[in-house]
């Protein structure tokens, strides 16, 4: 990518290209939180569940803390994430002269951005809480990871 | 200088013979004078809690029966037949004294195995005997080892850890599922002891509101005023299902009262909110499917009864930790004992040979 930058046809696209980068890896990053909370989740949930109440049970957090801190962070996350994927549209343009090229990498950001759309939308409806969730943010956040490596490629 | 000590506890006799031998707060400190001022005892002290009656001593006489003598007392101070309780006593002397002593401070001979409000007791009786003036050198320095040892015990072990009472674990639980209690709402359904017990314990955790149903509303009134709750009719209480957070079973009806379905349709009115569900009662009172739901966790009476009967085998199992613990203490006890004796005796030769002169 290092070597497309001199192409750049407008003058925005160095903008473009470091706004997308950093917001990608903030987004990332937050995601990541949201992926470790949701899995402590369905740990400490199992663990209730089946009555198992070990030194695992002991040393998590309660299910509401770590509810909260999956939604939460979607909330800090989703923005962040919309950014990048707008940055990553004008950087295209820029590039190519399209917004969209149908490539793998575009689809799973967009399919990624939109599946924690509907999880913070189900969430803060109250629609669904707790495991159906955190299921679905972990969902996300494995497309995220899986379109990572889909981009090397790419 | 011999150390015993005589004795009944939970193990040996039942409450009503157990109540009969314990001194009150108001008689204590003269039941300690006496039991110094009437025996051959040098130094005397009693012990009595509800689970146990104990007396401890030393003397300098080794050929007085100083389990006779505080038999005696017992039956003069309390106006009983030496016979209705004789045979529940058990006795110790020497080094056994010091064992037994450590063991009991440190909630070994507890009924709650790893119980901690027996050493508060322990402290208390020895401050009264400190007031009463029968405490000597000896007793001094035993109970001191004893405090030092009951808290090596408890911060080198993992006797105290683990919660063992139904209601401890149910509110850890609460805590585990809704995090802090202090906006939360109860709602109990039928009355019990158990029931009484925890609710008493969510108050004390700083729950919001309690809603309470019975089947006869008059008793739900009586509750509701003992706890600062509100009233429910039982008809209505399913409502209740949509505000509370925890919810307290334990009718004596012998069908289910909350069935899967019931709470599956309440779970959207009540905005997915997770719900802990304790059934205290048996028959069960609510179904066990209740806890496939999302959100909804239910433990009945012999889930917790599993809990708190596991934590009780893992303080089992530190017994063996305790034990060296206490051996070793004892020895160091019983050397400074015995050099104690030795200084005293040398005196004694010290003072014949003065005579002699």
């Amino acid at each position: 990518m290092i070597n497309r930058l001199t192409d750049f046809s407008s003058g925005f696209g160095n903008a473009y290209f470091v706004t997308h980068l950093i917001a990608i890896v903030a987004s990332y990053a937050v995601f990541f939180v949201t992926f470790s909370a949701a899995v402590l989740y369905l740990v400490q949930d199992n663990n209730l569940k089946r009555k198992h109440l070990g030194a695992m049970f002991n040393r998590l957090p309660d299910l509401s803390l770590l509810d909260k801190l999956t939604y939460r962070s979607i909330e800090l996350g989703f923005p962040i994430l919309s950014v990048a994927i707008i940055a990553g549209f004008l950087l295209q343009k820029d590039i190519s002269g399209s917004y969209w090229n149908w490539n793998t990498k575009e689809v799973y950001s967009v399919v990624s951005w939109l599946l924690y759309a509907v999880t913070l939308h189900v969430r803060l409806s109250s629609k669904l809480r707790g495991k159906k969730v955190a299921l679905l943010s972990i969902l996300a956040f494995g497309i995220i990871v899986f379109s990572l490596f889909v981009g090397c490629g790419g | 200088m011999n150390l015993f000590v005589l004795g009944i506890n939970h193990k040996t006799a039942p409450v009503n013979v157990r109540e009969k031998l314990s001194f009150s707060d108001q008689e204590i400190v003269e039941a300690n004078k006496k039991l110094v001022s009437k025996t051959s005892l040098n130094e005397g002290l009693i012990l009595s809690t509800c689970n146990r009656v104990e007396i401890y001593g030393v003397s300098n006489d080794p050929d007085a029966d100083h389990f006779g003598e505080i038999k005696g007392f017992l039956s003069d101070f309390h106006q009983l037949d030496p016979e209705c309780f004789e045979d529940r006593l058990y006795n110790y002397n020497g080094d056994r004294v010091i064992r037994h002593l450590y063991r009991v401070a440190s909630g070994l001979d507890s009924m709650v195995i790893g119980e901690m409000e027996i050493l508060g007791q322990v402290k208390k009786a020895y401050h009264v005997a400190k007031e009463s003036k029968t405490t000597g050198k000896i007793l001094h320095r035993l109970f001191q080892k004893t405090f030092t040892t009951a808290k090596k015990i408890r911060t080198d072990t993992a006797i105290t850890r683990g919660l063992v009472s139904v209601s401890s674990v149910a509110v850890k639980l609460a805590g585990k599922i809704l995090g802090t209690l202090v906006d939360k709402e109860v709602l109990v359904v039928g009355a019990g002891q158990i029931g009484e017990q925890l609710m008493m314990f969510l108050k004390k955790n700083g729950i919001k509101s309690i809603l309470v149903a019975n089947r006869t509303f008059e008793k739900a009134q009586e509750l509701a005023v003992k706890f600062n709750a509100t009233a429910v009719k039982f008809e209505d209480f399913k409502e209740g299902l949509v505000e509370s957070d925890i919810v307290i079973a334990s009718t004596g009806a012998p069908h289910c009262l909350i069935r899967k379905q019931d709470v599956s349709e309440f779970m959207p009115r009540r905005r997915q909110r997770p719900l802990f569900i304790i059934d205290l009662a048996v028959p069960r009172d609510v179904e066990s499917e209740v806890n496939d739901i999302d959100n909804a966790y239910l433990y009945d009476i012999d889930d917790l009864q599993g809990i708190v009967e596991k934590n009780i085998e893992l303080r089992k199992n530190e017994l063996e930790n305790c034990d060296k613990i206490i051996a070793d203490s004892c020895d160091k006890f019983l050397h400074w004992l015995q050099v104690e004796k030795a200084i005293k005796n040398d005196e004694r030769y010290v003072d014949n040979r003065v005579a002699f002169k």
